[in-house]
This record gives structure tokens, C-alpha cells and sequence, in this order.
């Protein structure tokens, strides 16, 4: 037997929109809550304290990369962004540089996070060396 | 908690199926077999529990009601079970649930997954993307191997681990593998193979990684009393689960995997053991890393790079773990997976099971199952019969 399906989506962002639609622009519009603690990507419950009231605070968009893997097609790292209290997975807009820092920019192909990385590595900025 | 046996059990071959049977072929085959392994009549069961990921898989919503119907069994409590990776073990856990409340006394847990033939290898991949936050991590495409590889380079980073430790994992899985008859990827490899292997992601290469595969597994849980043979099956003595951040980054160490000791707790607390006691284990390998990874979120050595490097966890070694070859030897059809793994870990404590055995069966075994990233982790403490 032969089966196919074409499932179209339309998926509501709700109370984290104003975050996705910043990341649209290449803005990275986290989640500052109460307690201090800012989320990047943000949660609808603090990690840090379980609160779930707060305010959206708009980061610089730069990064450092933490961790980093390369597939044949791609590269993705895991990295925390300036001012951010929490890591995230990010695409990795040019996978031909290894240096560790970069800066969010609008998604192409895909949605999601993609960080352009620097195209020198600014030993001043770097408090962490990528493995 | 209450004495609960693993009555019996079946399994069928997990492969890439190219003869033209079907899933709910499968489905009967492991639980005719799993009914004949516990002296057990279709009409003794009076409660099926359904564990299956991805209906995108099936083409099939509700299967369970599906199942029950193909399997004969009408006018029982019938449900299904879902968690990711952990969706098999969690059914049993569920299963075993249902017969410590008085809900039922036979209950036949049946797990299925057809995540090998029915679609390609990008669209499984493609729905894969969509186990971790679909919103974030899924959204740029990323995937699980990509996922686990960032893990494990967080984990590497933390305690030295090197990709000849993973490979070694990966060798030796496939190696145990060879002597199991139901197994998918049963291959004579090396540590050099498995580093010469494709890469997919940097650390991880095409070894390192388990297959997509088809394919059931059934266990049936009773009470002895309601049992044939009564209390000469392996006891389900302890049962946990704990989950942790779906986001690695939210984690404060991505490559800890910490909801497994969570879990872990919970299950030698309700089987009145020490982690010492445990003899055998069947640990989650999605990855080679992850086997590594799990072994230390479960404090089962205290240096677990030293006990692998030492040889503690094959076959001859004080703690054997994946016997049966894992996901990386025995496959990972998800819904039958957890099945599986409590499947075998009840047979070798009987002794009886088909594939690598320890030389001498222990007293405790340990079975480790996970969804998404070790965020959905389950893990339960067999016992032997006595």
C-alpha cells in the first residue's frame, strides 16, 4: 500500500510571540523574571525559581559558543548569549569559522536561532575556549 | 510494593523489514509468543497496554484499540503509552501499575514501532527533530544525532571521555550482538571500524549511532498468584521515573544526565536494594556516548571512564551491561525498545536468556530507558526468582 500525507500547520506562538517574532528580525528578545533570572530561549515558568511573572528585556544578540558539533550539511553549537543565564542550541550561519563567538542573525532556510560567528576570535571577549 | 512477576515475554527480530508483513504481523507474533512463554491463554489476559511513539510511523491513531481488536481481545481496559525513547519501559511501568492497584490481573504490555521501512530515513529524521522543544531546537533543523552530540561533548569536556571510549561502547554492543538472534545490527566491528565509520556528528560517526528499526516486543505482567507458575518468573521489584529540562540549555550541565539517578532512587528504594547489589544492567545507547553518559548519571562505578576503560562493564566483566547488544546491536524499533530491554534483563536473571549471558545470573538487574534526551527517564530494579 501507498500512503501519502501533506500536513500544513498552522502553529499559534501565544504568550512566547513577541520572542519569535524577534528572532524573525535577528533581535533576541528574552524573558527576565522576577527573580532575576533571564531566559534566552524564554520558558512560560522560570527555571530558576518556578515564577511565571516577569518582563521581556531585548539582549545585544551576541553569543559565545559553548559546545560545537558538525554534521556533513551543517554545523549547530550550543552557546549563551550575552546576558542570558541559560544556553541554547543554535545553527550555525558559517560553519567554515571556528571561532567562538558570534552574533544572532534572521533565520534563512529555516526557522529557529542561527548565530554568524566572528571571523576572529577576540581573545578580550573569549572567556572560554571551544573544545 | 506489591509482588509483581515478568510471567513471560516475546520478542520479534528487530530489522529493517523487506518481507511484506506489517506491524500488527508483528504485534500478534510477540504477544503469541509472550502468552505461550507465560502458559497463558488469550482469554487470561484482561488488560493491554499499547506502547508506541509516533503515529506518523503507523498510520495509525489510536492503534491500541487497533491492536486489541487484531489480537482478539474485546471488553477489556485497553490503553496506550507514550514517552519518546522511553515509551516501551514506561508501558511496563504502567502495566505493572494497573496490577498493583487491583485494576487488573493479567496484563500483556505490547510494544511496536515501525521506524525502519515505512518511511525514509529524512522523514524519520525530520520527526525525530520534534522529540526535544520543537519550537527551538526542532525548528533550525537540527537532529538527534547533532542533539546527543552536543551532549556528549559537554560530558567529554567534563570528565576526559574520548572518541575511542565511545568507540569502544560501540564495538562492543554490536559484538554482544552477534550471539542474539533477534538482533539488527549483529557486526563483527572494531574500535577501528567504528572511528573510520562516516562521520554524522562530529564526535559522533555512523557506529556510534543506532539504526532505525522495526519490529515488537511483549512482556506479561501478573501477580504469582495469578500465575501458572507462579513465583518462578523474575520479580519487577522496583520501578522510577523523573524527567529533566527538554532544552540542554537550560540544563546547568547538558552533559549530566541527571533525571536517570532521580529515577534510579525511586527504583531501588521500592525494591529494597543497593545500587551495589546490581549485577547486570540494560542501559539506553541511543549513542555510544549515551551508554557512557547513563553509566555515570547512575553512579553505578564511582570513576565510570575508569571502569570502562578497565573492562567492568562486558560480558566478563563485575558489571555487565547490554548483553543483549543495546540500540546499538539489538536495534530501536521505540515502542518495543523498553519492552525489550525488560524482556531481557528478566531472562537472564532466570537464566534462560538466549544471547550473552554472565557467567553466573545475579540477583538484581537494572533496566534504563530514556525519551528526548535523558529527559524522560525511566528506570526499573528486576529481581530474580528465588
Amino acid at each position: 500500500m501507498k500512503r501519502s500525507l501533506r500536513l500544513d500547520y498552522t502553529l499559534p506562538k501565544g504568550r512566547l510571540a513577541p520572542h519569535f517574532d524577534a528572532l524573525a528580525e535577528g533581535r533576541a528578545l528574552a524573558w527576565r523574571c522576577v527573580c532575576g533570572h533571564v531566559a534566552f530561549p524564554p520558558g512560560l515558568t522560570c527555571v530558576a525559581c518556578g515564577a511565571r511573572d516577569g518582563q521581556w528585556i531585548e539582549l545585544g544578540g551576541t553569543a559565545l559558543v559553548e559546545h560545537r558539533t558538525d554534521t556533513p550539511e551543517a554545523a549547530w553549537a550550543l552557546a549563551r548569549f550575552d546576558g542570558a543565564d541559560t544556553a541554547v542550541m543554535v545553527r550555525i550561519k558559517t560553519p567554515e569559522l571556528t571561532t567562538s563567538r558570534g552574533h544572532l542573525v534572521p533565520p534563512e532556510e529555516d526557522a529557529g536561532l542561527w548565530l554568524a560567528l566572528e571571523e576572529t576570535e577576540d581573545e578580550n571577549r573569549s572567556v572560554r575556549r571551544l573544545e | 510494593m506489591k509482588d509483581l512477576r515478568i510471567a513471560g515475554g516475546a520478542m520479534t527480530p528487530f530489522n529493517r523489514r523487506k518481507d511484506g508483513s506489517s506491524w500488527r504481523d508483528w504485534c500478534l507474533v510477540a504477544f503469541d509468543e509472550a502468552l505461550r512463554d507465560a502458559a497463558l491463554e488469550v482469554a487470561d489476559v484482561d488488560a493491554l497496554v499499547v506502547a508506541s511513539e509516533s503515529d506518523f510511523f503507523s498510520l495509525q491513531l489510536n492503534p491500541a484499540a487497533m491492536i486489541a481488536d487484531a489480537l482478539g481481545l474485546h471488553g477489556i481496559r485497553v490503553q496506550r503509552v507514550e514517552g519518546g525513547g522511553a515509551t516501551g519501559h514506561l508501558a511496563v511501568q504502567a502495566g505493572a501499575a494497573l496490577v498493583a492497584a487491583g485494576l487488573a490481573r493479567r496484563v500483556a504490555v505490547l510494544g511496536f514501532e515501525a521506524s525502519a521501512s515505512h518511511l525514509d530515513g529524512a522523514s524519520v529524521g525530520a520527526l525525530y527533530s520534534l522529540s526535544y522543544d520543537a519550537w527551538s531546537e526542532g525548528e533550525s533543523g537540527i537532529g538527534s544525532a547533532a542533539i546527543y552530540a552536543l551532549s556528549a561533548r559537554a560530558w567529554m569536556a567534563e570528565t576526559g571521555a574520548t572518541e575511542a571510549d565511545f568507540a569502544r561502547v560501540a564495538a562492543r554492543n554490536r559484538q554482544n550482538a552477534r550471539h542474539n538472534r533477534f538482533a539488527h545490527l549483529p557486526l563483527d566491528v572494531t574500535e577501528a571500524d567504528v572511528r573510520a565509520s562516516a562521520a554524522v556528528a562530529t564526535p559522533y560517526r555512523r557506529l556510534d549511532c543506532s539504526p532505525l528499526s522495526d519490529g515488537a516486543a511483549c512482556v506479561i505482567l501478573a501477580a504469582p498468584g495469578d500465575l501458572p507458575a507462579g513465583a518462578g518468573r523474575a520479580r519487577l521489584a522496583g520501578m522510577g521515573v523523573a524527567n529533566d529540562r527538554v532544552r540542554l540549555g537550560d540544563r546547568a550541565a547538558p552533559g549530566r544526565f541527571f533525571a536517570k539517578r532521580v529515577a534510579l532512587r525511586a527504583a531501588l528504594g521500592q525494591a529494597g536494594c543497593a545500587l551495589s547489589d546490581v549485577g547486570l544492567a540494560e542501559v539506553y545507547d541511543s549513542f555510544s556516548g549515551a551508554q557512557l553518559q547513563a553509566l555515570d548519571a547512575l553512579g553505578l562505578t564511582d570513576d565510570v571512564l575508569a571502569a570502562e576503560r578497565a573492562g567492568h562493564f562486558t560480558a566478563e566483566g563485575a558489571l555487565p551491561v547490554n548483553l543483549s547488544g543495546g540500540l546499538l546491536g539489538q536495534g530501536a524499533p521505540v515502542g518495543a525498545t523498553g519492552v525489550a530491554q525488560v524482556l531481557a534483563a528478566a531472562q537472564q536473571l532466570e537464566g534462560r536468556y538466549h544471547g550473552l549471558r554472565p557467567a553466573v545470573p545475579p540477583r538484581f538487574a537494572l533496566v534504563d530507558t530514556h525519551g528526548g534526551i535523558a529527559t524522560l527517564c525511566a528506570v526499573s530494579i528486576l529481581e530474580a526468582p528465588r
